[in-house]
């Protein structure tokens, strides 16, 4: 085993009626394989309108889960590295509007919402469910010991359910996440059993919530399961992202800067992530896993997916 | 397959200030190249004039070449010459301009002479429009041009002269392809297959390619979904752009409905033993699509399924 790229898919799909046609799935698959990605990442998603959000949709849209594997082997992928997927958001299928890791009396359901995902995981060639960690901070409010036990509660839960499909569960903070900040990420990570939940560091979100990459990966080195990669030019100074509907008026809409776009390709001019740095300290460690790349808020996702290959490639040694 | 994948430059991406080239600024030439480079191009062939601007951005041609070999591009391969055809100053059928052909590519090639250009490739005609009748002694006036230029560019800067026949091209059908090659001297004047061109002219490329496979000096590949069935080639001013039939002749390797056998011709020129630079063109991908994709598209069909096809 050995460090291997994959590419998330999400920047293709920015709306409900955008991606939904597998030929343009092919597209967006021949794109990552040509630049020298072996894998995709999906994300989660509901609807007759998201035929990649779910491993239902999946076999709505392609006959099967063995179909869409040949598709992805056809394009000379190696299949699905991972899924990226979020317990807070509605699942019309299910009926619910959403879960929250907070509340225990949902964890059980959290659980089976899960189950088909590290089962599809495992048939596609995929190790990690990549689950965001809590949900966003404006929502949640001070994360106290006990929202940390709760929380964890779910995740262990979690991490022993897809464990049974060979998947590990990996927490995911993004920049709007109340786990977006070193104390609550260290303190979750503490709470949570290390065998059975990991970290996935998501540069990108991170380093606009506040955080250094690098230093997170290298205090929770032994606990990082996975990586996404992304850049970003920006640090929210402000506080932004912990107002109300941040999900709107800071992270679409710009906040008050009115950025255009918080998210760039790695190793973008004036970027603040120092990717080789995060790449030094997971290899120092004996990391092998996935390296999954992002290309939020491009756009042009053809583009950015080369852009991100060539500096894989010329500057990562990937 | 032991040939090499180059990338011929139409490149343009839509820009806060609109639709630009990468010869627009450093950042724009910098995210051109390392796309380029990360699906696996390892050459760059563009138009001869654009060593005015490559010489503005980075002083001169030579370091412009060393910035793409940083960034993984090995070189510049073959020059597209922009040549403007008019029979009372430069037309390859006229006999009386054909110094001036000569000494203006001279003057071209000199300012390329600090690198290892493999290619000029020329139109070896003006347009169908403007040369009809094409005659037999018009294919033959321009034998003698081209001749002559490939003498000259190969002795004094070692830069093979090839022929690359569009559509529109005076000299278009295969027999008047083979006829001009017939004409020429082989030691100076080579051909350079481009695929949808002769597609869409209703010529055969892997046949023409066997029938002149021993005067190939690279391969434009590119496809067409469709054949001249308008005699759009008569269309006045132009041809590839403004025919009727269609706003788009030209789309990327691997086009659904594609009319180029590029298996078969991978085939073919496995059987003749060609190891030279093949170069991925699909101009005019902006329209109805664009260019990131297009390449990369392109670059998948080339590594996924020909290269599973050659040898």
């Amino acid at each position: 085993m050995s460090i291997r790229r994959a590419y998330a898919v999400n920047q293709w799909k920015p709306n409900f009626d955008d991606f939904c046609r597998p030929d343009a799935h092919l597209r967006a698959f021949k794109t990552v394989r040509a630049a020298g990605f072996r894998a995709v990442e999906l994300r989660g998603g509901t609807g007759r309108w998201d035929p990649l959000g779910r491993p239902a949709s999946i076999e709505a849209t392609y006959g099967s889960l063995s179909t869409f594997a040949k598709v992805l082997a056809d394009v000379g992928l190696d299949g699905v590295s991972s899924w990226s997927v979020d317990p807070g958001e509605p699942v019309d299928e299910e009926l619910s509007h959403g879960r929250s890791v907070l509340d225990r009396g949902q964890h059980a359901a959290i659980v089976e919402w899960a189950r088909p995902f590290a089962a599809a995981l495992a048939e596609l060639g995929g190790s990690r469910l990549v689950v965001r960690a809590l949900p966003p901070a404006w929502q949640v409010g001070t994360v106290d010991d006990d929202a940390v036990d709760t929380a964890a509660a779910c995740f262990d839960a979690l991490g022993a359910a897809t464990a049974e499909h060979g998947v590990r569960t990996t927490l995911h903070a993004d920049v709007l996440s109340a786990a977006a900040d070193a104390d609550v990420l260290a303190r979750l990570l503490a709470a949570t059993d290390p065998a059975l939940v990991g970290l996935t560091v998501d540069t990108g979100e991170l380093t606009l919530a506040g955080l250094d990459a690098a230093d997170v990966v290298r205090r929770h080195v032994d606990r990082v399961d996975h990586l996404q990669l992304k850049d970003t030019r920006f640090v929210d100074t402000a506080g932004e992202r912990l107002r109300p509907h941040a999900e709107h008026a800071f992270l679409t809409a710009g906040g008050d800067r009115e950025v255009e776009r918080w998210f760039h390709e790695v190793g973008t001019r004036d970027g603040l992530v120092d990717a080789p740095a995060v790449l030094d300290v997971l290899r120092g460690n004996g990391y092998d896993g996935w390296v999954v790349f992002e290309s939020e808020q491009t756009p042009n996702p053809a583009s950015t997916v080369m852009l991100n290959g060539w500096y894989a490639k010329h500057r990562l040694g990937l | 397959m032991t040939y090499r994948w180059a990338y011929m430059d139409h490149w343009r991406v839509d820009t806060p200030r609109g639709p630009q080239t990468q010869y627009a600024n450093r950042r724009l030439m910098d995210d051109f190249v390392k796309q380029i480079s990360a699906v696996g191009f390892e050459g760059l062939d563009m138009f001869d004039f654009q060593v005015f601007g490559l010489s503005g951005m980075f002083g001169s041609i030579a370091k412009y070449q060393e910035y793409l070999q940083d960034h993984g591009i090995a070189k510049i391969v073959n020059l597209f010459r922009g040549i403007m055809y008019d029979p009372r100053v430069a037309d390859a059928h006229v006999r009386e301009t054909h110094d001036e052909i000569v000494e203006s590519t001279r003057r071209m090639l000199g300012m390329w002479s600090d690198l290892q250009i493999e290619n000029l490739i020329v139109m070896p005609a003006s347009l169908w429009t403007t040369t009809a009748p094409v005659t037999d002694d018009k294919i033959k006036a321009a034998a003698e041009c081209w001749t002559r230029v490939g003498e000259m560019s190969l002795t004094e800067f070692g830069v093979r002269t090839t022929g690359h026949h569009e559509f529109f091209c005076a000299i278009r059908t295969f027999d008047d392809i083979v006829r001009f090659y017939d004409l020429t001297d082989p030691r100076y004047v080579s051909f350079f297959c481009d695929t949808a061109q002769h597609c869409i002219a209703g010529v055969d490329p892997v046949e023409l390619y066997e029938r002149l496979h021993d005067r190939v000096s690279g391969f434009h590949f590119k496809d067409t979904v469709q054949q001249d069935t308008t005699s759009a080639y008569q269309h006045r001013p132009d041809a590839e752009l403004m025919a009727p039939q269609t706003d788009r002749w030209f789309h990327e390797m691997g086009v659904e409905g594609g009319l180029v056998d590029f298996q078969r011709l991978v085939r073919a020129m496995d059987a003749h033993g060609y190891d030279g630079w093949v170069t991925v063109e699909h101009d005019k991908a902006n329209i109805g699509g664009d260019y990131a994709e297009s390449t990369a598209l392109s670059m998948w069909y080339a590594q996924q399924v020909l290269g599973k096809v050659a040898s």
